[in-house]
């Protein structure tokens, strides 16, 4: 018992020490490191006695000032010192000390688990310092790279400062290779850091559902189908009472198949008239605009198609505007109603009523659409 | 869901895109065959149902979506003078399936069923992913209506009169 009191006094020398220091190394992990690998506990312990004497709670309060991370290597000294008495407890969790302490220790859940670390150090003495500054040395350790990450983030905004730390300048090092590269290298660099902290940024996931990234890739993908679902519930007529995705699937099943079996029935009434309207139609087409047919594979392909006397206009129209896809729609639109009506003309020439029938009707299909421009042409 | 619709485009030429384009697919078809006699009138339905589609698909922009895409090359498949098509392209779209298949029917099988039905519907539809038959199929309906209408026109014009 002597002994492992023993110890835990010393371990709660240590973790005043480390604490202390903890606030001076922050920014200097290695250095930190190298004191407490050299330092013996019991010099330590000597050498820290101005803050053990004073009450935990005024120690806890000139700590707690800076930082959650200082007031964290606070703590877990301060979960070494309530070491011993636990331990002499039976590990029951009563601590004698501050009410004060229990709250702040409270308010950091990995502080908790320190204390608890704490007290399986007061209980297996052997390992109580080794693993306990191992531990806290865990801690420390990613501290330093937090602090290279933001300084990294103040070098990408171009202010040069250089700290002295061994670690620091390694990195100094680095980020003139980096600075070499230039900006799309660090924003790279950057955004894959961001990509690793968080991958799936843009789902959440709301209370109650799965978090991992399968469930979300798999929400995220449903989410899309449903989006999409909806949009074929706006095309199809009388799909919008429907609920259920598979009766909507359904119905959308059905309006696929019964276009399908309308373009088959009317391709026949229309193989079953005259035949002659067929050979009409490929004169009259094949001499007011041969070439389309040429030009029809590609995505674009009323540039090509048009006759040489349209070609400028449309150029012209061209120059005047940005050519979205939509003013190329127009002008090809502006120019089909003179070469219907160059067909009628034809048409008549050619005394077929028939043809003056399908050409009407074309016109009458696309005054459907376009009210304005038969009422110019009228 | 107004950020995903945004990215959903299924915008379709005006209804005189597809006539023009029907109409001379017609006058295709005549220079390539002239065959007039009525004893094949099987073989003209076949073609004009297949002008219909063939010319519906480049109204619809040709080699840009996945369904029109398809239908042209089943189009070349059948013959190769009316429709020239880059080789390269064609090993893309099918590789995908089988296994894509595979994937979805172990998530929702009622919904993956029907998606399998629609599949088979809309040319091309083997090889896309869900979302994207849904994409494709909303362009092609669209697409497909807008042919109907334009053959609806042209036949009440020749059987009018």
């Amino acid at each position: 018992m002597d002994l492992t009191g023993g110890f835990g006094a010393r371990s709660g020398g240590v973790g005043p020490c480390r604490e202390a220091i903890g606030l001076e190394s922050l920014h200097l992990g290695d250095e930190f490191r190298q004191l407490v690998t050299t330092l013996p506990p019991e010099n330590a312990s000597g050498s820290f006695t101005a803050l053990l004497e004073l009450p935990p709670t005024q120690a806890v309060e000139l700590l707690h000032f800076t930082d959650s991370s200082s007031s964290q290597a606070a703590v877990t000294g301060i979960g070494g010192e309530i070491a011993p008495p636990l331990h002499s407890l039976g590990g029951t969790l009563a601590f004698p000390s501050n009410s004060v302490l229990m709250e702040r220790a409270a308010r950091f859940s990995v502080i908790a688990t320190e204390q608890q670390n704490g007290n399986i150090s007061g209980e297996t003495p052997t390992s109580s310092v080794p693993s306990n500054s191992s531990a806290n040395l865990d801690i420390v350790k990613t501290e330093p790279a937090e602090t290279d990450s933001s300084q990294r983030l103040i070098s990408d905004s171009a202010i040069e400062n250089q700290i002295p730390c061994p670690s620091q300048n390694n990195r100094n090092g680095k980020r003139k290779d980096f600075e070499k590269k230039g900006k799309s290298s660090t924003k790279k660099n950057k955004s894959s850091e961001e990509n690793e902290k968080l991958p799936y940024v843009h789902v959440r996931a709301r209370r109650g559902q799965a978090t991992d990234s399968h469930s979300l890739a798999e929400r995220a993908r449903r989410e899309k189908i449903n989006a999409r679902m909806k949009l074929l519930q706006e095309l199809v007529p009388g799909c919008d009472k429907i609920q259920g995705t598979a009766l909507v699937l359904d119905e959308i099943i059905n309006h696929v198949q019964s276009l399908q079996r309308q373009v088959e029935m009317l391709s026949m009434r229309l193989a079953a008239v005259n035949p002659r309207i067929d050979f009409n139609l490929d004169t009259i087409l094949a001499s007011e605009n041969g070439s389309l047919m040429d030009g029809s594979f590609n995505g674009t392909p009323m540039q090509l198609a048009w006759p040489h006397q349209a070609i400028e206009t449309e150029q012209s129209f061209h120059h005047r505007q940005l050519p979205p896809p939509p003013t190329q729609q127009w002008p090809f639109d502006g120019l089909n109603q003179p070469v219907w009506g160059r067909e009628e003309d034809q048409a008549d020439g050619n005394d077929n009523s028939n043809l003056m029938a399908v050409s009407e009707n074309v016109m009458v299909a696309s005054a459907n659409l376009h009210p304005n421009q038969v009422k110019m042409e009228l | 869901m107004a950020s995903a619709d945004k990215l959903i485009n299924t915008d379709v030429p005006e209804k005189d895109v597809f006539a023009l384009h029907f109409l001379q697919s017609l006058s295709n078809l005549k220079t390539q065959n002239p065959l007039n006699s009525p004893a094949k009138s099987i073989d003209r339905v076949r073609k004009i149902k297949k002008a219909a589609y063939v010319s519906m698909a480049r109204a619809a922009g040709g080699t840009s979506r996945l369904w029109s895409r398809a239908l042209l090359r089943r189009a070349a498949k059948d013959d190769n003078k009316s429709v020239r098509f880059s080789r390269r392209k064609r090993k893309v779209t099918w590789k995908i399936s089988s296994k894509r298949r595979k994937s979805n029917n172990q998530r929702a099988p009622v919904v993956e069923e029907a998606a399998e039905r629609l599949r088979n519907l809309v040319p091309g539809g083997g090889g896309m992913e869900t979302s994207k038959l849904m994409e494709e199929t909303a362009h092609y309906i669209k697409c497909l209506s807008m042919q109907v209408k334009v053959m609806q026109c042209l036949v009440d014009g020749l059987s009018q009169k």
